[in-house]
């Protein structure tokens, strides 16, 4: 078992047992379910926490309690599982918000997986914009993995129609 | 072998496809492995300040939504 398997395991027994409501596998580690791997140095859980009466504030301490009580050791605003600095997002975007709603469950070595849908992947790398997400971007383009119909409704849901423009001038300028 | 430009964007391009297309698991097993080398190379070059090297996390657009 690869040591993100391991880390998979671990955030499904934080839903189990009612430590949050549900995740998905965003970022680098989410593309890699869609695309060639790429090199990352951690993992970005995106959580949607259990509404509780009188908790107006989100905080991830709870998620960072039952995991240092499992070997998890907390380095700044990671928790270190499996050897992986594994960052937890809570939904803070309309467009996170959505990219969970709709995430997709994947089997992982006989396990199940929450991750963002290509489409919702590729829209959070443009919205972000950093050099990075700009070439991951890129790479769900050129790989056809994404449905261009499904993503333009994305992108026109977030106000994201201007910079997608702007994106296709910078990289595809007589290319299409 | 060829320094055909063209033909080597296109020989990447199809190795790329093949990657992709690996069964997850073992797409995972190359992310344990890539970060392995990406955290050697990171020490060889004098960079590590951090037991855990770490990313620039992403700015995720906070503070547009209220709780509960």
């Amino acid at each position: 078992m690869s040591s993100i398997s391991q880390v998979i395991a671990m955030i499904n027994q934080l839903v189990e047992d009612g430590v949050i409501e549900r995740y998905a596998i965003g970022g680098a580690v989410g593309a890699t379910f869609y695309l060639e791997p790429v090199a990352t140095l951690d993992i970005d859980i995106f959580v949607v926490f259990r509404p509780e009466a009188g908790r107006s504030l989100l905080s991830l301490q709870p998620i960072f309690d039952y995991l240092t009580a499992r070997g998890g050791v907390l380095e700044g605003e990671y928790v270190v599982v499996a050897g992986w600095p594994v960052q937890f997002l809570p939904a803070t975007s309309p467009l996170v918000d959505e990219a969970l709603a709709d995430a997709v469950t994947v089997q992982v070595e006989g396990m199940p997986a929450r991750v963002f849908t290509a489409e919702h992947l590729a829209a959070i790398a443009l919205q972000i914009g950093r050099p990075r997400d700009k070439a991951r971007l890129l790479q769900f383009v050129e790989s056809g993995a994404i449905d261009d119909e499904h993503f333009q409704a994305i992108l026109a849901r977030h106000g994201l129609n201007n910079r997608w423009q702007e994106f296709e001038r910078t990289f595809f300028r007589g290319a299409k | 072998m060829t320094f055909d430009l063209k033909r080597m964007l296109e020989s990447k391009k199809v190795l790329r496809r093949k990657l992709a297309a690996r069964p997850l698991a073992e797409k995972l097993a190359m992310l344990d492995a890539l970060r392995e080398r990406a955290l050697a190379l990171r020490k060889a070059a004098g960079s590590m300040h951090h037991t855990a090297v770490r990313e620039t996390p992403g700015k995720y657009r906070t503070g547009q939504k209220k709780t509960p």
